[in-house]
């Protein structure tokens, strides 16, 4: 179908080191794609691979129904956008991105018109003159996004682009991106180590471990239905326990634990998760009023990190720790401060469970 | 539906611009090594054991077994160690100066420190004997003693002069790549000043120093120009060799004690490169805090040492400078040019001569600069063509090998920096044994002359080139690429642009090697070409010093003249970070 981007079998091995492990997408025309890995998963290698840049071991990458294993990237026409922003200090704003379009042999009028609307596509008409050096780091990469899309590359591809950038500036370039992939509606492949702005700004999310594909899919289903422990534990913050289920019960040793997901499962080794955000915390006077009393268990909170809008609190249970996010209003409602005793309740439909084994943590 | 393979062919996938651009240069690259530095080398090899027609030991048995050549090699081992030692100590001392402690006037020390580099190294020996020579102006002037400074006495310090720079710029890299925190950390746990420097300052610094040694080592034993003129009756290896070939016409000797000349030397080079690489590994490139205020004796003390020396490198020019202009050291002190008026040394310089004939009104004037200063512009010329050559080849060598790493990389890298290990007298006598043949058509021209300073200087054109391409981002070559680049273009729009600095300091480098270099372009000039730092030679050994020192005047001149015009052009001094190694 079309422009369609393909990796079959796509397979890179250095030495004995395999960096990434037969893996297996489809990225459609237009799509905004999320490499999301902690650093050494592959993600990179396979961003090279799909450049150019590094020869393919095995496996293919096919483009618009071709293969392109052995193509050089000159000819592959990907546009791409680099960490450190590679921009060339010798020339200036304009020179950098008319650079691909001059390679292209445009005639000048066409550059002139084109440089034009990309500055205007970023708002950095006024700084053309500039050097890279005279720019700071947001404006270099904003600088660097449009050089490489000048020449209305086929696909573009965001090698952690945003990393380099503080806090503040990483948030408005990543909104920007976004912008720009919805605006002209290009295929987008974007890498990074950063699970936030992988699920803020892609449409499909390929969370990676150790050269594999762990789980594809929107960034909400990630997020809400992680299918593994790595995922649970890699994208968001969980809280895990191990044991064993029969049915809807699972016995972690100190005490059992009602979950919905049953099935005719009788005694399997799991391994539970439950997102901070899911365990609720009351005060410790008078047991509430809850559907599921199994699930309910005193404890003492132990740490309070105030967070903004949320307030984090490490919770001691009877031979564990659980973590638990409660908004910041009701934390003040609940009356609740450190060594206070508590109960703590977790719905059976917010636990996760994962067969041991699927996954690593 | 089935995707097509149209670039499935095995041809298309090596068969690229880049591969071609990186074969074709990389081919050019090996041939110009192997023709115009292995195949000299080998053929001396070849020639010392070859004995009347066959293959035999002889050569070197003769040399062992005849203790007035053998002494040659004692006596050149013996000048080698005790420089290497002495330089080491005096150079040590003043980095630790220039990085460790709070002295006044670092710029200006270092700036005086790395004037050596910029004369023949026959200037230390020129002074030395206007200074300690038989007619010297303190020898025989103020203490009226018969002893003078010819022989191993007057090597030793002349090398030391002109060595010093060379170990100064490694124990200044090394000194201030080490982080000061770790003395500051000895200290603060109970270390006393002098335990600090004994046992975190110097064994920190250990590389760097064994790096230096060998360095000054390699430099002793391979320099001529030097024992040529101060040694006397004392022989060493490198002036035998010449003495073998230009006296007795007797290439095998030559080429035996070249070869043996070459262990030495090449094991010096080999410890030197070894542990620089070491001492490199060892850098922190974390940022080092201010250096503490230095207790008021420690500080004079080191301004005191740091002066003297100072002192004594620019007595070396301030000497033969005085000693070009004076009517006749040591005992008519009066000022004249007339030395610079050189004895009739006219060789042919086409260009030059007719560029002067045009420009000048005839007369003596004209004869003098048009003819008798044809050394100068043959060595000019060679320089500039030198220097251009040689800093592009260099960088588009460090290009390939940094950034291509094509298969044989290790190979073109071990060919390049060869050089620094050949003495220059070696490979000069190679080049006349393996390319003075009717068919080999540049021989005798300055061609062959530029061709040999360039390789000569090969090894520190390339090892600075690298370093500078080190420094470049590799995104920056894969963004030029990714937007449609070949691979000349992105040499040629981005990677030069971003070396040009590096580009110009060596190149700078290279003119300074054209101008000064003695050892190496010694067995290829001739009747018709001539050049200015071996004329220095010729003049002092017929006996016409105050001449020599002229000569030596003006080279020293028109490198300092380049260097400043490139310090305006590129606003940085191409002084510094430089150091010869042959």
């Amino acid at each position: 179908m079309g422009r369609d981007l393909k990796l079959e079998n796509l397979t890179k091995r250095y030495g004995n080191l395999t960096a990434v492990d037969h893996v297996n997408l489809e990225i459609r025309e237009g799509e905004f794609i999320c490499f999301l890995g902690p650093s050494g998963c592959g993600k990179t290698t396979i961003l090279r691979m799909i450049t150019g840049f590094e020869t393919v071991t095995d496996g293919r990458v096919i483009f618009n129904d071709r293969i392109i294993n052995d193509l050089i990237p000159k000819k592959r026409e990907f546009g791409i956008v680099f960490q450190s922003y590679a921009l060339f200090p010798n020339m200036t704003v304009e020179e950098n991105i008319a650079f691909g379009l001059k390679m292209r042999k445009m005639p000048k009028k066409v550059i002139a018109e084109r440089v034009n609307k990309m500055l205007d596509l970023i708002g950095l008409s006024d700084w053309r003159k500039l050097y890279p050096a005279q720019l700071s780091g947001g404006q270099q990469q904003r600088v660097a996004l449009v050089r490489a899309l000048a020449p209305d590359p086929q696909v573009l591809l965001l090698d952690e682009p945003l990393s380099a950038l503080d806090a503040k500036i990483r948030l408005r370039l990543r909104a920007e991106i976004k912008r720009l992939q919805q605006e002209l509606k290009k295929t987008m492949i974007h890498v990074t180590h950063d699970q936030e702005e992988a699920l803020s700004i892609a449409d499909r999310v390929v969370v990676m471990e150790k050269g594999q594909f762990r789980q594809v899919g929107r960034p909400i289903d990630i997020y809400k239905n992680p299918n593994c422990n790595f995922v649970a534990d890699f994208v968001g913050t969980s809280n895990f326990s191990e044991g064993r289920r029969t049915a809807d019960v699972v016995d972690i040793g100190r005490r059992k634990i009602k979950v919905t997901r049953n099935g005719n499962v009788k005694d399997e080794a799991v391994s539970l998760a439950i997102r901070p955000e899911n365990v609720e915390v009351f005060n410790g006077n008078e047991a509430p009023q809850i559907p599921e009393p199994m699930n309910l268990v005193p404890g003492r909170i132990e740490v309070v990190v105030f967070q903004g809008a949320a307030v984090r609190l490490l919770i001691h249970l009877d031979g564990e720790e659980i973590i638990s996010d409660i908004i910041e209003k009701e934390f003040e409602q609940r009356t609740l401060k450190q060594g206070d005793q508590v109960y703590v309740y977790c719905s059976p439909e917010s636990y996760l469970v994962f067969p041991e084994g699927e996954g690593t943590k | 539906m089935n995707p097509v393979e149209p670039y499935g062919k095995r041809f298309s996938s090596w068969f690229t611009a880049d591969n071609l651009f990186t074969g074709v240069i990389m081919a050019f690259l090996l041939v110009i090594l192997s023709v115009f530095l292995l195949y000299p080398v080998v053929d001396i090899c070849r020639l010392s054991f070859i004995k009347n027609g066959a293959l035999s030991l002889q050569n070197y048995l003769d040399y062992f077994s005849e203790p007035k050549i053998f002494r040659s090699f004692y006596n050149s081992m013996f000048v080698s160690t005790v420089t290497m030692v002495i330089t080491t100590v005096l150079a040590f001392l003043f980095a630790y100066g220039l990085t460790r402690t709070t002295m006044p006037g670092k710029g200006f020390f270092y700036t005086v420190s790395t004037l050596p580099l910029i004369a023949p190294t026959i200037i230390q020996a020129l002074a030395l004997i206007l200074l300690f020579g038989r007619n010297g102006v303190i020898t025989r002037y103020l203490l009226d003693t018969s002893w003078n400074i010819y022989g191993a006495t007057g090597i030793i310090v002349g090398e030391i002069l002109y060595c010093f720079p060379n170990a100064l710029f490694i124990l200044y890299t090394t000194l201030s790549a080490v982080d000061t925190r770790l003395d500051e950390a000895a200290q603060s746990l109970g270390a006393s000043a002098l335990k600090t420097f004994f046992k975190v300052t110097l064994p920190s610094a250990k590389y760097g120093i064994a790096s230096a040694a060998a360095l000054t080592f390699n430099l002793t034993i391979t320099d001529f120009g030097i024992p040529v003129v101060i040694g006397g009756d004392y022989s060493v290896l490198a002036t035998e060799i010449v003495n073998k070939v230009f006296g007795m016409q007797r290439f095998d000797l030559g080429a035996t004690i070249s070869v043996i000349l070459l262990v030495p030397s090449i094991t010096a080079f080999a410890i030197n490169y070894y542990l620089t690489r070491k001492s490199y590994a060892m850098i922190s490139g974390q940022a080092r805090p201010f250096i503490q205020p230095s207790r008021p004796l420690k500080k004079w003390a080191f301004t005191a040492y740091s002066s003297l020396i100072c002192a004594c490198i620019l007595l070396v020019f301030i000497t033969v400078f005085l000693g070009s202009f004076v009517r006749t050291w040591p005992y008519d002190f009066s000022l004249t040019f007339k030395h610079f008026d050189f004895p009739s040394l006219g060789a042919s310089v086409p260009f030059w001569t007719a560029f002067w004939n045009s420009v000048l009104e005839p007369g003596a004037f004209r004869d003098m600069i048009a003819i008798k200063y044809a050394p100068i512009w043959t060595s000019l010329m060679v320089s500039l063509v030198v220097a251009v050559v040689g800093a592009s080849i260099t960088l588009v060598a460090a290009y390939i090998i940094e950034k291509k790493k094509p298969r044989g990389e290790q190979l073109l890298y071990a060919l390049s920096v060869l050089p620094a290990a050949i003495p220059g007298v070696v490979l000069g006598l190679g080049y006349v044994l393996a390319f003075n043949k009717p068919y080999f058509l540049i021989y005798g021209t300055v061609w062959i002359i530029i061709i040999n300073v360039v390789i000569a200087n090969f090894t520190l054109g390339l090892l600075s080139g690298t370093a500078n391409l080190k420094q470049i981002d590799k995104s920056v070559e894969e963004a030029a690429v990714s937007l449609g680049a070949g691979p000349v273009t992105t040499f040629t729009k981005v990677v030069f642009p971003l070396s040009k600095v590096a580009f110009f300091s060596t190149a700078t480098f290279f003119f300074m090697r054209g101008m000064t270099t003695i050892s190496a372009v010694l067995f290829l000039v001739s009747a018709q070409i001539k050049l200015a730092a071996i004329e220095i030679i010729f003049l002092d050994v017929d006996g016409r010093t105050a001449s020599a020192n002229a000569m030596c005047t003006v080279v020293v001149l028109i490198v300092a003249l380049f260097l400043v015009i490139m310090r305006l052009t590129t606003g940085k001094s191409a002084l510094s970070g430089m150091s010869a190694s042959n």
